[in-house]
């Protein structure tokens, strides 16, 4: 024996046993029963265990993958001073430029704002008076409320009690979230997104509502084209029916009738007022005449008139089934004042509670809401103002609800009712608290992958995977045999290592990921297929079996280092500038070569070393 | 046991009818992608939704696709039969793909799904999550932020690689082996193109993938060439490289052989998800192969000529 292998053994041995502790988690975890996880996660000790598997990506195992993005052209128009279609324009030609060149919107606001000749300074007095410090406070604040948002997705998606929710900022103004196993998507979404400003709206009261109803038919009627469109939506039966123009509209009303009519019976020839039905008490649209309404309220017609009246239509956050007997599905529609009288910011706590026993209201679900000093001053003047009159939570722009004022409330300690069961109220509660953010955000991509699709990917995958790899390993010890055998071990480990690698980096697996390990099992085969072509070239050229290994290795090195420098190259530049899944995939790559390199030229030399120094071998197994 | 015996083939006479072929796989699948105006991507690259889901019993897309050429939601109508709906898998499964509309409605996905159970009401499994495989939705500024992510990262890639092989051999080696990964990439993206297969996040993978390949491949027989050009100094260049692919041939064939068993085996088992992903690499592994020697030597032989 040349060399001392005892040193070599110790680091393979520390290796081997890093290995076995690193990967006894995974193993732990995926024998574990359904009955034995639940009781580990009621003593908290499953999350310990959890932080030191190798977590599989949504793409394997099922879930929702979300990309948010703070609407930062929404929130540079929010923050500004003075508010004017000069910089409304501004801010449009900005986005758009972006949009295009795939740039920073803030670096093409300034463009357009220098280009355009406007005087920011102007526009931003209270965030400083040179175009920097503007530019640089507006950047703040879009950190700062996509940093909120983050803030608040984290709060709310542990309210939601997924389990593993991953939320991380991706880039300045993005947010990532993925919600494994997530069953009810929509619900998902909808609180995600939520996340919008915050405002409440006194709702006008129903006879000047009335009223802008009877002015918008009215004006629209003279409009022809609108009449033809809503003519062909609405219902043929009653076309030709002439009708008075001044129609009272107060039955849509009528808080007495229990029955749904659709107005365009009652009024065929009001373009407006026939897309709406009559709810006891409210004003609500059909799901089918949505697209016809929305229309309708962007047109410059209508927007002209509300303009006139002060106030606005919106419409409620969700659709429900109303009626009992219909199919079909309505958002309730409200008719507000333009300018809220109080805005986001103000809520200090709000919390959902069954009522306390005794009030009238015991039992049922509520949510009970605290402002800051600021709030309950306004809220107090309003309230007091207003009772009898209703008052509009409005998120994003869409009404969640719309709750009477029953009495002057001083101390901004508020209690709403009405709910259908307590998740409506828990929603409400988290909506009122999360309403503090300037800026909406937007999804801008979305992946479900079904429970069903993850575990067919990872079945068939893994399936396909160990099969290809048998196959390997057979072919392997039949080619070369002896020699082929020790590459088999070093390839099995090899991936044990990456897998290993992975686990104590809590890095995921995904698809690409399992792409990389394909590579990995190659480059690592291809490795020893170098080493033992050239050992077996060495002994045809007469050399015996120790100094053709030794050859074999010393002239197979450098290729192997050169041909796996070149992709380890390519990998580090793939994670430096790729996103997820090229990531991803770069990550096991990279772990894979360098792996490789280790069990191909180090482990497999010393056992063969050892192979070697204890017979006196004139022929080779290879 | 040993398949290839010593062996002495003269692969760089035959590389100019390689180049042809190649030219003409390649001019093929140019034209292709000019036909269909760029390769096929994927709603990766260029936003809208893709909804696949799965019915308990084998459907007729025929019906499907004439069912979605009428569908209204919120009231607006849209005619999705002339997008592409395809059986995803096996032939209970369906999947539909939509770019991005300018005036898409909201919570367009789940409408989708909803229209896609009416149609066959009776073939909907009872578990919503066991109806949707998967539903994906990007928009349009991500895809593009994507598509020049991916471009960018291949191509600094390339330029490092370029760099490395330059200082480690020469720099005709460089252009050699940069010439054997863009031909392999662009016979891909052709045969994509040319058997109508869609390219997805997934396959970009695989390129990475191939990429990775070839290039490996071709750095064994460049370090044979560069060895040999020290023992048989004052060889013909041509002949240096001819002995030098003989001699790696063994391993090239051995390697080519288990790597092509284990992605055909992945294409044929390793169901709908990787796919597209391995049959990447099936194209990738043989042109890989196929490209060391023709087309990253003989460009190497070019050049060396010039000097």
């Amino acid at each position: 024996m040349q060399h001392n292998l005892t040193p070599k053994y110790i680091i393979i041995g520390i290796m081997l046993s890093w290995t076995v502790y690193a990967l006894y988690p995974t193993w732990q975890f995926q024998n574990m029963s359904e009955e034995k996880k639940e009781e580990l996660r009621s003593s908290g000790d499953l999350e310990q265990i959890e932080s030191k598997i190798i977590r599989q990506g949504l793409d394997l195992r099922g879930g929702m993958y979300i990309v948010l993005e703070a609407d930062i052209p929404t929130l540079v128009g929010n923050l500004a001073d003075l508010k004017d279609e000069r910089l409304a324009s501004v801010i449009k030609k900005a986005n758009e430029a972006a949009e295009e060149s795939n740039t920073d919107f803030l670096t093409q606001f300034r463009q357009s704002a220098e280009l355009d000749g406007i005087k920011l300074s102007r526009y931003y007095f209270e965030l400083g008076s040179t175009l920097d410090q503007i530019l640089i406070s507006l950047e703040e604040e879009a950190e700062d409320a996509i940093n909120r948002v983050l803030e608040i997705l984290q709060n709310r998606v542990d309210q939601f009690g997924v389990s593993e929710p991953t939320i991380q900022k991706q880039g300045k103004h993005r947010i990532v979230v993925e919600l494994a196993g997530i069953q009810d998507s929509k619900r998902a979404r909808d609180l995600l997104q939520s996340t919008a400003l915050l405002e409440f709206y006194l709702v006008k009261n129903p006879s000047i509502t009335n009223e802008i109803i009877t002015l918008l038919d009215n004006g629209l009627k003279k409009d022809s084209t609108f009449a033809a469109n809503t003519e062909d939506m609405g219902n043929t039966e009653t076309e030709g029916t002439v009708n008075n123009e001044a129609t009272n509209v107060s039955e849509l009303f009528s808080n007495e009738s229990d029955t749904l009519e659709t107005v365009d019976q009652l009024f065929p020839d009001a373009p407006f007022s026939s897309l709406l039905t009559a709810l006891p008490g409210d004003l609500a649209v059909e799901k089918k005449n949505l697209y016809a309404l929305k229309n309708l309220l962007n047109s410059e017609k209508v927007q002209s008139i509300l303009d006139k009246s002060g106030g606005q239509f919106l419409l409620s956050n969700s659709a429900d089934d109303l009626a009992t007997g219909t199919t079909e599905e309505f958002h309730r529609l409200y008719f507000i004042e333009k300018s809220p009288e109080l805005t986001g910011g103000i809520v200090e706590e709000a919390k959902a509670d069954l009522g306390s026993l005794g009030g009238g209201s015991a039992g049922q679900p509520v949510v009970s809401l605290t402002m800051n000093s600021e709030g309950s001053r306004t809220w107090s003047r309003v309230t007091g103002s207003n009772i009898g009159e209703r008052i509009a939570i409005v998120l994003d722009n869409k009404v969640h609800m719309a709750p009477s004022i029953r009495e002057k409330i001083p101390g901004g300690r508020t209690q709403i009712e009405g709910f259908s069961d307590i998740n409506e109220a828990k929603d409400l509660a988290i909506i009122l608290r999360a309403g503090a953010l300037p800026a909406p955000v937007n999804i801008i991509e979305e992946r479900i992958v079904g429970p069903s699709l993850g575990a067919d990917s990872i079945s068939q995958g893994t399936r396909a995977v160990i099969i290809g790899l048998l196959c390997v390993i057979v072919f392997m010890v039949i080619y070369y045999k002896m020699a082929g055998t020790i590459a088999d071990f070093a390839l099995i480990w090899n991936i044990l290592l990456v897998l290993a690698i992975l686990a104590s980096l809590q890095a995921t697996l995904t698809l690409p990921g399992i792409a990389g390990l394909i590579l990995t099992v190659g480059m690592s085969i291809d490795a020893n297929v170098i080493i033992f072509e050239r050992i077996r070239e060495e002994l045809r050229k007469g050399k015996t079996p120790k100094a053709a290994i030794d050859s074999g290795y010393d002239r197979a090195i450098t290729t192997i280092i050169d041909a796996n420098v070149t992709t380890l190259i390519a990998s580090l530049v793939l994670y430096q500038f790729g996103t997820g899944p090229i990531k991803g995939f770069a990550t096991v790559l990279f772990w894979g070569i360098l792996i490789s390199m280790f069990t191909a030229v180090f482990i497999t030399r010393t056992i063969f070393s050892t192979y070697i120094s204890r017979r006196s071998l004139s022929t080779l197994s290879i | 046991m040993r398949i290839v015996k010593d062996t002495n083939i003269d692969f760089m006479s035959k590389s100019s009818l390689a180049l042809a072929s190649s030219a003409i796989l390649l001019i093929l699948g140019l034209i292709s992608m000019v036909v269909n105006g760029g390769p096929k991507l994927s709603i990766d690259f260029k936003g809208g939704t893709l909804v696949a889901v799965n019915f308990t019993e084998p459907v007729d897309i025929n019906n499907i696709r004439s069912a979605m050429g009428n569908i209204s939601i919120d009231g607006q109508d849209f005619d999705f039969s002339k997008e592409e709906i395809k059986h995803f898998g096996d032939n209970s499964n369906v999947a539909i793909r939509i770019p991005s509309l300018d005036n898409e409605p909201t919570e367009f996905s789940s409408h989708i799904i909803e229209h896609l159970a009416s149609i066959y009401p009776a073939l909907v499994p009872e578990s919503e999550s066991e109806f949707i495989l998967t539903t994906e939705k990007v928009g349009p500024k991500v895809g593009s932020e994507l598509s020049s992510d991916a471009f960018f990262a291949i191509l600094s890639a390339l330029g490092l690689i370029l760099i490395y092989i330059s200082i480690r051999f020469e720099f005709k080696f460089a252009i050699g082996a940069i010439a054997a990964l863009t031909h392999d990439v662009l016979i891909t993206l052709g045969v994509f193109s040319l058997l109508d297969y869609e390219i997805s996040l997934a396959v970009i993978a695989a390129f990475l993938t191939i990429v990775g390949y070839s290039l490996n491949d071709t750095i064994v027989i460049f370090d044979r060439v560069r060895e040999n050009m020290k023992s048989l100094k004052g060889s013909d260049f041509t002949s240096v490289i001819n002995k030098s692919v003989n001699e790696s041939l063994s391993r090239t064939i051995v390697t080519s052989v288990t790597t092509f068993a284990v992605v055909l085996i992945l294409f044929l088992f390793g169901g709908e998800v990787i796919h597209n992903f391995s049959f990447a690499m099936i194209i990738g592994v043989f042109v890989g192969t196929y490209s060391s020697i023709f087309i990253a030597s003989p460009t190497v032989i070019k050049i060396a000529e010039k000097d």
